[in-house]
């Protein structure tokens, strides 16, 4: 039982980042510790012997787990460090395994990080990458992509969820344009697992990257999904043991791949109850800072993953707007870029002018998130840009 | 629980200059006069692009400012120097707020290395001010 679920606590400062990360839930550290005292689960799960063989039925427990959010097969999971290694994993993966030469890699602009310079990197190498710019709400329409195919094309990588804005592309009708054409799709569904519906048995994705840390597991962990009917060949990018049938060697860390396991499996029981509750509490915020007037909702409220909500204000400047806030741990951007104070590139990508696009918050909530936080958080937002927009010398 | 009572609005969490953030968080003379106020003069600089603007407005009399205010955009050492100068110019001369520069205003404020644009902003919105006497 989740103690902290079911009270309304109040936490400082108050925690509307979980698109960069979430907490550890407490049944899953409580399904780690095992893996972590002396004398628990410690072996190295590739060894033959007992507490060989017990460390690794732990592990292929998880796997199973993982695959069961997404209805995938258990041996079509393979764990790696995070997301972003998954990510690598995929693209330079089944670029390497097709070969370099004239191939073609479909992309969008406001793809992560980790996704825009891995193929950044392979244009150094190569390989021709088109990058999509989504419409004014954010999203690429699978037409869009369909349209930027050539012969040539070897791979699409397109997120499921976008992690600053929170859309929900599409991709059960893409994939299956893709499939006909015989192009492989790799999806990055960091943000989407255990938020928006996953059915690989149904949506023929072949590659997907998951990420235990977006979803009340350890960070250090994550995992890629490897289709095998039809098979999506990958060259691996990490050499050594052969683990993961050769495509990522490394001894596997048990206590983390458990988490994710546990988490997974928290997120296929609750994931769709909690995705109603998030939801809810999004619109929450919405209204309430609509008391503001001249505001900008980025994304798309009727193609909106549920945790996410990205707010542009006029006549206020970015920093200031931050340095207002310090009791409320929100981005602008994400995490991972919002350290270079540059403007997101994603809202610039949706055509937001550069003062606008500063001038952002990226809210995210999660399964700690009350009621009385987001009105809090509200309250204290409203309060903070009119008084910024009447020191401004902007505004009027 | 008591909501005010976890509150800590007051934190600064980004370590800002202890001046800085004390001015910022303050904001002591923002605003502006009611147009038709005698004696206001004005000044401005910086640009929207850059993410910088200072406005300054003082009243003068007698040769002397009696009052001044100021509306700022842009990061809080910005509003923090818009703030400084109009608490600082009270009882001033022309001739004394000529004499005011940059260098001046970073070592008050201690203003860092990466934030000396915010200083040159309000020596230039003064001069613009100046030069508005002088017209």
């Amino acid at each position: 039982m989740n103690k902290l679920s079911n009270t309304p606590v109040y936490h400082t400062p108050i925690y509307l980042d979980y698109a960069a990360t979430t907490p550890l839930d407490p049944r899953v550290l409580e399904a780690m510790l095992p893996l972590l005292i002396e004398d628990g689960l410690h072996a190295n799960p590739a060894s033959s012997h007992g507490p060989g063989f017990r460390a690794r039925a732990a592990v292929e427990k998880a796997r199973a787990q993982v695959a069961a959010l997404i209805r995938a097969e258990p041996t079509e999971i393979i764990w790696t460090s995070g997301a972003t290694e998954s990510n690598n994993l995929a693209i330079k993966g089944a670029l390497e395994f097709r070969g370099a030469v004239q191939a073609h890699v479909i992309t969008s602009r406001i793809e992560h990080k980790c996704v825009l310079d891995t193929c950044r990197y392979l244009e150094t190498r190569g390989v021709r990458v088109t990058y999509l710019k989504p419409g004014a709400q954010g999203l690429v329409a699978p037409e869009q992509v369909m349209e930027a195919l050539t012969p040539d094309t070897a791979l699409v990588s397109l997120m499921w969820v976008n992690n600053e804005i929170g859309t929900v592309h599409e991709i059960e009708r893409l994939a299956p344009l893709l499939r006909e054409r015989g192009v492989l799709l790799h999806v990055d569904a960091a943000q989407a697992a255990g938020r928006v519906n996953i059915d690989l048995s149904q949506v023929p994705v072949d590659l997907l990257s998951l990420s235990a840390h977006k979803a009340y597991g350890p960070k250090g962990i994550g995992a890629l999904f490897v289709r095998r009917r039809p098979r999506a060949r990958l060259a691996p990018q990490m050499h050594g043991g052969g683990h993961e049938q050769g495509m990522r060697s490394g001894t596997l860390a048990p206590h983390q791949i458990v988490g994710m396991g546990a988490a997974f499996e928290i997120l296929a029981r609750e994931g769709p109850t909690e995705a109603v509750r998030l939801s809810a509490l999004r619109e929450r915020l919405w209204s309430r800072l609509q008391s503001l007037p001249n505001l900008h909702r980025n994304g798309d409220p009727d193609h909106a993953a549920p945790h996410v909500l990205n707010v542009s204000f006029e006549g206020v400047e970015g920093e200031s707007l931050r340095a207002s806030l310090p009791d409320l741990a929100v981005s602008s951007g994400s995490a991972c870029s919002s350290a270079t104070q540059e403007p997101s590139y994603v809202l610039r990508a949706l055509g937001r002018d550069d003062e606008l696009a500063n001038a952002s918050l990226r809210f995210s909530v999660g399964r700690r998130s009350t009621e009385v936080e987001i009105d809090t958080a509200a309250e204290r937002v409203c309060r903070q840009v009119a008084r910024l927009r009447e020191i401004s010398a902007l505004w009027d | 629980m008591d909501m005010q009572s976890t509150s800590s609005n007051d934190a600064n969490a980004y370590g800002y200059p202890p001046r800085i953030w004390q001015l910022f968080q303050q904001a002591p003379r923002a605003g502006r006069f009611e147009p038709g106020t005698p004696g206001v003069v004005a000044g401005k600089a910086g640009t929207p692009a850059a993410r910088s603007v200072l406005s300054l407005e003082m009243r003068f009399e007698q040769g002397r400012v009696i009052d001044a205010r100021f509306r700022a955009y842009g990061c809080p050492s910005s509003i923090a120097v818009g703030a400084w100068i109009a608490q600082w110019s009270q009882g001033r001369e022309p001739a004394e707020l000529a004499a005011l520069s940059a260098a001046h205003l970073r070592a008050e404020l201690e203003i860092p290395e990466d934030r000396a644009h915010c200083a040159l902003m309000g020596e230039d919105a003064l001069r613009d001010l100046l030069a508005n006497i002088k017209t």
